[in-house]
């Protein structure tokens, strides 16, 4: 009963958040965005007063009294400051890269600051380590922030906490952003032996390939795409532009990756398979085409391609 | 700050520098072992932080807790009480440094002193010390702000920095909270703390054991008079009756504490005055003859002399009215009272008994008797001094009759034993005598050296009659004080040669000492003496009267009216960095608007040297100076990289602008050299 309310209440409080910080990739923290409260550390701070204070009553000492309201405007005067280290700042998404499932998702901010400097602000979610950054003012800084992947899909870190206990630590001032970040999830890959290739005839195959590759023809220029690995980096340096080798297309027909020729008994293990298959396959340059439930891509080699294809692998089934 | 943390180097440089300066004003109160104590401890923490030494043992921190423990019990005698506690304190504190691992730690040690920097206050208020424990507090603030940076930054003089606009912005709140709180009385009695030495007057006297008086230059009080103060040598402060004689040591009889009203009668000039005591952890005040006090911490006794019901454990300032010509107890006294002030121990002391009896011959009348007394002290060849020579059993004898060598309390003495043997009840009466006029406050001040002792007679019909036999030997110490009174002597302070009481005759010196004791006195009364009455006293002169409604809202008002700017102040938007191209930039055109030449909105700087040098052609050298260094800096500069060579742009600007015309140009400006847009 008593859980159903807190996760009624926590809905709530979601709902009221985004409300109040909707999500956008970039983000400056002012008054309604940023939450204020008293730490632990203050709270013992305002115990250590009322004791001191209670010494100055009996004692009837002046000086006492001064040192007790002395820490307790400190006290107030922190407030602002620690209010202050956060108020003006701006944090902005920047894209990020797909990862697989399992690692750490990097995620790119930058933080600006137009005039002031913010000490000591500490960025992290509740399952990441905090990460504490100075921000110097008229600079941005840039930082990745690393969080785990765990499923294929759209990786969508929840609200980021922003928060400073600058300068007296008596204070916490915070913000939960949501800058907007999504991270593509490819399926974990799992490196099985590829389908319809004999034990011997993945040699055979390679030797096939690998003559493939050296079947250099000419250079075209380079067009956004190309593999890295085929530009003429020789022809660039001497300056005569971004141009791609060409190379004859291997003679052996192009592979069909579909569910059913995987072993897995679930479908994120056939996922996996398949994607263990879909980097073998471009490693070797050999042509592949995924045939999907919905999504047919033909056979093709390259990134954008490969890219394509396991975009495809992490979205199976996965609602936008 | 996660739980892994260390602490921040920065942090660590100002905590341990904030602890030896927040422990030294009680090193002087404590043996020395305990500064030897904090200084293994803190070795050791430096050694851990460099990663030679590692962090204590369980069992050692136990044994090094129980070691101290009994060390405080061996200095103090017992663990109960509050110097106890406060030692207990700071051997907590000391020792928490050999624990300290985590930011929180730190935090408590940092809260320890905060709590130790205030405990130092309970045993001296001073103005040094409160200047020292400001230092103190920033020195721990600054410690704080170290734990909360980024760790790695190695900038302690960021932190304290930080910690001193901190405080500087606590300082307006500070002072109104300080003096809109309420002031009440103690929630429960407590113990004063320290059994510290008590100053000022002893408790009895034995004028015939005394080899040398020596006397201190310490401040006893200070007295503030509504109106002019009576002449000096009326500055009679009652303090004491001694009325018990034991053939040796007069003291004081348990008979006088009673606080029985008593018959007096009020007569003559009245003075009313504020008397501001230092701590002297005796119940004594003092008060003019004749006293009466509103104050409910004072009581009259039946000596008639006001007394604290509890000793002066710090300063206290308390307002008295005196009528110095007032009849006391006039019409009888009280058999016990007489037999008290009539007593003389048997055996002691023969030659003053037949003196009383030849004098009891010759003057029936008792206030005949007491003038011719007083005569004798005037005639005979006494000599003040405080080099008496020791009197042997009996003392008043010799005195009388063979030294004649004394200072106040042999007079005193001796005269209350003759009157007492002439059957007239008499009786001791000590406190201070005179005082010195800080014509900067407009105060007395009175010093410990002014202590004094005189004799009160009983007569009938005119009561209590105070005589002071010091006098007829030695005016000049009535009316111009005890150094004059000892100038061929040489004995005045001669134990403390660095009292700057001692140097009076040097102009400058004086004045100084003068103005350092106004200062204080103004300390006293303002600051340490701000408590419920004071309080109360201060919200009726401004704000007509004590109501309580009145006065929270008057302090809400004002606090509203502290805080709202100081946050404003605090949350302003901060200003833009400018460099200091723009800024030159900005002064030119600036200057250049009063000659009504302006750039157009978008020009460039070219261009816009181009107009100037058209319009301007007196200056052409100047303007053309001034832009290149301009341009070069502006564009062909890598920020930041430009520093030594702005002060080439500050000084051709500077050169322009001495160079352009104070007004504007006789020839009309003409905008034909406008270049297109």
């Amino acid at each position: 009963m008593i859980s159903r309310l807190g996760g009624q209440t926590s809905v709530l409080f979601q709902h009221w958040l985004k409300r109040r910080i909707p999500a956008a990739s970039q983000v400056r923290l002012n008054h309604r965005r940023i939450f204020i409260m008293p730490t632990r550390a203050g709270m013992g701070l305002l115990l250590l007063l009322v004791i001191m204070l209670i010494g100055a009553i009996n004692y009837q000492n002046s000086l006492v009294y001064a040192v007790v309201f002395l820490l307790g405007s400190l006290f107030w005067v922190g407030l602002h400051h620690t209010y202050r280290n956060l108020a003006g700042l701006e944090l902005q998404a920047n894209g990020s890269l797909p990862v697989f499932a399992g690692e750490e998702a990097p995620l790119n901010l930058t933080l600006l600051s137009e005039r002031r400097e913010h000490q000591a602000i500490v960025l992290f979610w509740p399952s990441t380590p905090r990460r504490q950054v100075d921000v110097e003012p008229g600079l941005s800084t840039s930082l990745s922030l690393y969080y785990p992947s765990t499923r294929r899909g759209w990786l969508k870190p929840g609200r980021l906490r922003v928060e400073t206990r600058y300068p007296l630590g008596w204070f916490v001032a915070w913000s939960l952003v949501d800058l907007d970040w999504q991270v593509l999830v490819y399926p974990k890959p799992l490196n099985l032996p590829l389908p319809g290739l004999q034990a011997g005839g993945a040699g055979e195959g390679d030797q096939l390939l690998a003559e493939g590759v050296d079947d250099f023809q000419g250079l075209r220029s380079y067009q956004p795409g190309d593999s890295k690995r085929r530009l003429d980096w020789r022809a660039w340096s001497r300056g005569q532009g971004l141009h791609s080798k060409v190379f004859a297309e291997p003679r052996h027909t192009s592979q069909w990756l579909t569910l059913e020729q995987t072993p897995g008994q679930s479908l994120e293990q056939q996922l996996s398979c398949l994607t263990g298959w879909v980097l073998q396959l471009e490693q070797r340059r050999r042509p592949y085409g995924l045939a999907l439930p919905g999504n047919r891509i033909g056979p093709a080699l390259g990134e954008t391609h490969r890219d394509a294809c396991l975009r495809a692998l992490a979205l199976h089934g996965v609602a936008r | 700050m996660s739980s892994h943390a260390l602490i921040p180097r920065n942090s660590l440089v100002w905590l341990l520098t904030a602890q030896v300066v927040a422990l030294m004003p009680h090193l002087p109160r404590l043996p020395l072992w305990v500064a030897v104590l904090w200084l293994g401890c803190a070795v050791w923490r430096v050694q851990i932080q460099r990663m030679r030494w590692r962090y204590p043992g369980l069992v050692v921190r136990m044994l090094a807790l129980a070691a101290v423990t009994l060390g405080v019990y061996l200095t103090q005698g017992t663990l109960i009480g509050l110097d106890a506690a406060v030692m207990l304190l700071l051997m907590l504190f000391m020792l928490k440094l050999l624990e300290m691992r985590r930011p929180r730690d730190a935090l408590v040690v940092i809260y320890l002193g905060l709590f130790i920097v205030a405990t130092a206050f309970l045993f001296d208020q001073s103005i040094p010390l409160a200047l020292f424990q400001c230092f103190s507090l920033l020195l721990l603030v600054a410690a704080l702000v170290g734990l909360q940076q980024t760790p790695g930054r190695n900038d302690p003089a960021r932190a304290m920095r930080m910690a001193g606009v901190l405080l500087l912005q606590a300082v307006p709140l500070m002072i109104v909270l300080f003096v809109l709180f309420p002031r009440m009385g103690p929630l429960w009695a407590v113990n004063a703390p320290g059994q510290q030495a008590r100053t000022g007057l002893a408790e009895s006297m034995t004028p015939a054991d005394v080899a040398e008086l020596a006397r201190s230059g310490g401040l006893a009080f200070r007295a503030a008079f509504d109106g002019a103060p009576p002449v000096q040598s009326q500055l009679y402060w009652r303090a004491m009756t001694l009325s018990r004689f034991d053939g040796r040591t007069w003291s004081q009889s348990p008979l006088a504490s009673g606080s029985m009203p008593r018959h007096w009668e009020p007569q003559g000039e009245s003075y009313s005055y504020q008397v501001i005591a230092t701590a002297s952890h005796q119940p004594w005040v003092f008060s003019l003859r004749g006293a009466s006090s509103d104050d409910e911490r004072l009581l009259l006794n039946r000596d008639f002399i006001l007394q604290a019901r509890r000793p002066l454990n710090q300063g206290m300032a308390y307002r008295a009215m005196s009528y110095p010509a007032s009849l006391l107890e006039p019409l009888e006294l009280e058999t016990q009272q007489r037999r008290l002030n009539l007593h003389l121990p048997e055996g002691f002391d023969p030659r003053s008994r037949d003196f009383a009896a030849e004098l009891r011959q010759s003057h029936p009348d008792d206030a005949d008797l007491l003038q011719a007394l007083l005569r004798h002290f005037n005639r005979e060849p006494f000599h003040y001094t405080l080099r008496p020579t020791p009197l042997g059993q009996h003392s008043n004898d010799e005195f009388l009759f063979d030294s004649r060598r004394g200072f106040c309390a042999h007079f005193a003495g001796a005269m209350t034993f003759v009157l007492r043997a002439a059957g007239i009840p008499a009786r001791v009466v000590a406190g201070y005598q005179g005082g010195e006029l800080n014509p900067r406050g407009n105060y007395v001040l009175v010093h410990q050296f002014d202590a004094h002792a005189w004799v009160e007679a009983w007569l009938p019909g005119q009561g209590w009659v105070s005589v002071d036999p010091t006098f007829q030997v030695a005016p000049e110490r009535i009316e111009r004080g005890l150094q004059e009174a000892l100038q061929s002597e040489g004995s005045f302070l001669e134990g403390s040669p660095l009292a700057a009481v001692r140097y009076r005759n040097i102009g400058w010196l004086n004045n100084a000492r003068l103005f350092w004791d106004d200062l204080n006195y103004q300390w006293q009364l303002r600051v340490l003496g701000y408590q419920s009455d004071r309080q109360s006293e201060f919200f009726r002169r401004w704000l007509g009267s004590a109501d309580w409604q009145r006065i929270g809202l008057v302090s809400l008002v004002v606090l509203l009216l502290c805080m709202l700017p100081m946050a404003w102040w605090i949350l302003r938007p901060a200003r833009r960095p400018v460099s200091r191209q723009r800024r030159a930039w900005l002064k030119l055109n600036r200057r250049l608007a009063r000659l009504q030449l302006q750039a157009a909105t978008g020009e460039g700087p070219r261009a816009w040297q181009q107009r100037l040098m058209q319009t301007l052609p007196g200056q052409q050298a100047e303007i053309s100076d001034f832009f290149d260094e301009y341009v070069r800096l502006s564009y062909a500069t890598a920020p930041g990289a430009g520093e030594g060579s702005s002060r080439q742009l500050d000084l051709a600007l500077r050169a322009l602008l001495r160079a352009l015309p104070r007004s504007r140009p006789p020839r009309p400006i003409t905008l034909a050299g406008l270049p297109d847009e």
